[in-house]
Formats: structure tokens, sequence, C-alpha cells
């Protein structure tokens, strides 16, 4: 039964600027089937991003948005949370907005656990400044500021995201937006801080300087690096070499109370702060 | 989300009896020309090869997508979930 999107996308904004096959449309629509999965009344939704290609995701959503400066999202997003506790907030960055320039951001919103959703688009460049390095960039590739390829060794947003104290935490590639649908889902119904990353195709900058200029190869490159992560959990360090590992970072209480997850979050951030509220009005 | 076919007067249309394994069923596909970048997704994605690719002097990149047969759609819903552009309805 074909889903009707129409009812999310401001249709007059629709055909959206991104490049024929660019990996953020599918995300996009992940997005809005998981919209529908929750429920959410869309007057009750505030979509957030920053600067990007992938930050123009908000501007298509027909619900409460705001196009912030770049790295910025998550600032803006968290005051409109502690403003309004009781309203959802959800926010698309790409790489560069949510690890580069807003990296600091990014680390402190996954430790205060506050309960909002990140959609991290990572197609591993600067997509709309002309294909820059990011910090997710894979070694050996090259870019237009790694001409000779990259040096650089790459952040693992999950692996990051929990290590920092975010709540849910997957990843899934736009070759499965089934599989996206169900971890952007879960991650909305988290009540604590949620970091979806989506790996997605950015042909015109990242994959045209790496032999894979068209949407179609550089799918099949994210196909051909994907591995899950229980397979992951049984590799050596050093054949996880160029690989994209993909499934559920962390989930549920089980494996929030791994030794490894030691400072994991005891609570959400609205609801503390709703507690030291009410203790200083007691005095 | 209802449950009629729900495709706007401006999409290309296609209806065929289908079988998926042993059951009949039918389809229809719902394709938006207009909205379509032809980036070829749909078509490389498509298990059952439904789709392809044509000319389309038209677009700026020359090219759109139409359905071959679409009695050999099994409903996967891979190219629906997939087309990055809003343009295709399976029902
Ligand atoms: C403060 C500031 N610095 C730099 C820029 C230029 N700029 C715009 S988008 C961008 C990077 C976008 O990369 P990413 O966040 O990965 O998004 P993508 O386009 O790849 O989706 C940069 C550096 C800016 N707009 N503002
Ligand atoms: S430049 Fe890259 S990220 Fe931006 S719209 Fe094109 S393919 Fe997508
Ligand atoms: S639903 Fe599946 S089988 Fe039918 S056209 Fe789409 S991809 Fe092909
Ligand atoms: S996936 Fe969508 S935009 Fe791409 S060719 Fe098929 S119908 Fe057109
Ligand atoms: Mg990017």
């Amino acid at each position: 039964m074909a889903f009707e999107y129409e009812k999310y996308l401001r249709m007059d904004k629709i055909p959206h600027l991104w490049c024929p096959g660019c990996g953020i449309g599918v995300v996009l629509k992940a997005m809005l089937r998981s919209l529908e999965n929750v429920g959410w009344e869309k007057n009750d939704i505030a979509f957030v991003s920053g600067i990007g290609c992938t930050s123009r995701a908000p501007g298509y959503i027909d619900c409460n948005t705001l196009h912030t400066t770049h790295g910025r999202a998550l600032t803006f997003a968290t005051g409109i949370k502690m403003a309004k506790p009781d309203k959802h907030v959800v926010v698309f960055s790409g790489d560069g907005d949510a690890t580069a320039i807003g990296g600091n951001h990014f680390i402190h919103a996954c430790r205060r656990n506050i309960d909002m959703t990140l959609v991290v688009v990572n197609n591993n460049t600067y997509g709309m400044t002309g294909g820059q390095h990011s910090p997710t960039t894979p070694i050996g590739y090259k870019t237009s500021t790694t001409v000779y390829g990259n040096i650089d060794p790459t952040f693992d947003i999950c692996m990051l995201a929990k290590a920092a104290g975010a709540s849910y935490v997957a990843r899934a590639t736009v070759n499965k937006g089934k599989v996206l649908e169900k971890y952007i889902t879960k991650g909305l119904e988290n009540k604590g801080f949620s970091v979806i990353v989506a790996t997605a195709n950015c042909h015109t900058q990242f994959g045209r300087k790496n032999k894979m200029g068209d949407p179609i190869s550089s799918r099949k490159w994210i196909a051909d690096r994907e591995i899950p992560l229980e397979k992951a959990r049984e590799m050596k360090a050093d054949e996880l070499n160029d690989v994209i590992i993909t499934g559920e970072f962390i989930t549920d209480e089980q494996e929030r109370t791994r030794w490894e997850n030691y400072n994991h979050p005891i609570h959400e951030y609205t609801d503390a702060y709703k507690k030291i509220i009410e203790k200083a009005q007691k005095k | 989300m209802s449950n009629k076919i729900n495709i706007p007067e401006n999409y290309e249309r296609w209806e065929a009896e289908i079988k998926i394994g042993k059951k009949e069923d039918t389809v229809t596909i719902g394709y938006w020309r207009d909205g379509c970048k032809g980036c070829g997704i749909c078509a490389d994605i498509c298990p059952k090869k439904v789709w392809e690719i044509i000319e389309a002097k038209d677009k700026w990149n020359g090219q759109v997508v139409r359905v071959i047969d679409a009695t050999n759609c099994i409903k996967c819903m891979l190219c629906e979930v997939h087309c990055p552009d809003f343009c295709i309805k399976i029902y």
C-alpha cells in the first residue's frame, strides 16, 4: 500500500532541490513514514536543522520548522525543548554539521540525554559547499581538500554518541529504507537523546572524486561496505577497515547496563530540570 | 492511511493482474514523470525488472523511467521506498 507522503510534505516545495538520486530524499521519506508510525500531531513537532544539503530537509516538512546556522541545530533545538518539554523536537544534520563545526554541541546533547531525536545523514563529505573532507571521510578517499587521498582518521558517529551518553543509537544505510524507518521510529519513541546515522550517497561531490559519480555506483559502494554489528563484534579491529557497521548500537536497558556504558544516562534532561524547578520553588 | 487507491491525476498509471508466489493479486503503479529526475534507482533496485530508463529530451539529464511490464511486479515496495523524489506509488 502506497504511503501518502503528501500528508507530511509542503507540496509547493516539491520537487526538492537535491541532485537526482541523492540519498537525503530516501532518509526524508523514512522520517515521514516514522512520523506516521508514532502518530504525533504535526503541530506538536518541531524540525530543526543547521546548514548543508541535509539541513534543507525540514523545509519540505509540513510541521513547525527552524533552519538555523551551521553546526548549531542542536543548540536551537535544545532551546525549543527546554521551553516546550511536552513537544517533540527532531533534528536533521549532515556529517559536517553534526561532527565538525557542531561536534561539541553533538557530544553534549548526547551527554544530557535530552529527549530529542537527531538524524545524521552521513555522506562522508561537505556536499553543499563543494565536497570538502569531513570528520567521516574514510582514509585514502579523495575530496576537494584531500586531492591525494585523506589521511585523517574518521569518527564513528555511533560509537561517539554511545560513549557520550545518548540512549538510543543506530545506523542504517539508504539502501535499506525500511530498516532506516524502523530505527528512526524507535529513536522518536525513545524518551531521551536518540541518534540515527543514515549512511547516504553524495555521488555528486564525494562519489565523483572517487570513481562513483552516479547514484547507482555510490549506493553500491555503500552496500559493499556494510557489515552488521553482530558480525563486526566477532571480527578483529584490523579486519574492520573501510567498512560501514550497521545496526542498533545502544537500545534497551540491558544494553545500557553493560559495563562499558557505566556512565550512561540515569535521567532525561527536561525531567531532571523539572525536578530542579520544583525543588527551587519549595523554598 | 486509507486503503483506497490514491494516485493524483497528473501521474502516469499502469494496472495489472499479478501473481505473488501462488497468490493472485492486482497492482496499480503510479508514476509522477514531472517530478522524476531520472536517477535510475527504481530500475536498479527492482528485483523483477519492472522499470526501464528511457530517453527524455525535455529533462536536464536526458532521461526518465517507465514501466516495461507491470505483470512482473511483486509489490515488494522497494522502488516506492527508495525513489528519492516521491514519484512512485504502488497500490
Ligand atoms: C559558520 C559557517 N561555516 C561554514 C559554512 C559553510 N558551509 C555550509 S554547509 C557546510 C558543510 C555541509 O556539510 P554537511 O553538514 O555534511 O552537509 P551536507 O551538505 O553534506 O548534507 C559548510 C562548511 C557556513 N554556512 N557557516
Ligand atoms: S551535492 Fe551531494 S548531498 Fe547535496 S544534493 Fe547533491 S548528491 Fe545530495
Ligand atoms: S514494487 Fe517491487 S517488484 Fe514492483 S515495481 Fe517496485 S521494486 Fe519492482
Ligand atoms: S527512483 Fe524516482 S526519481 Fe529516480 S528514476 Fe525512478 S521514479 Fe525517477
Ligand atoms: Mg555531509
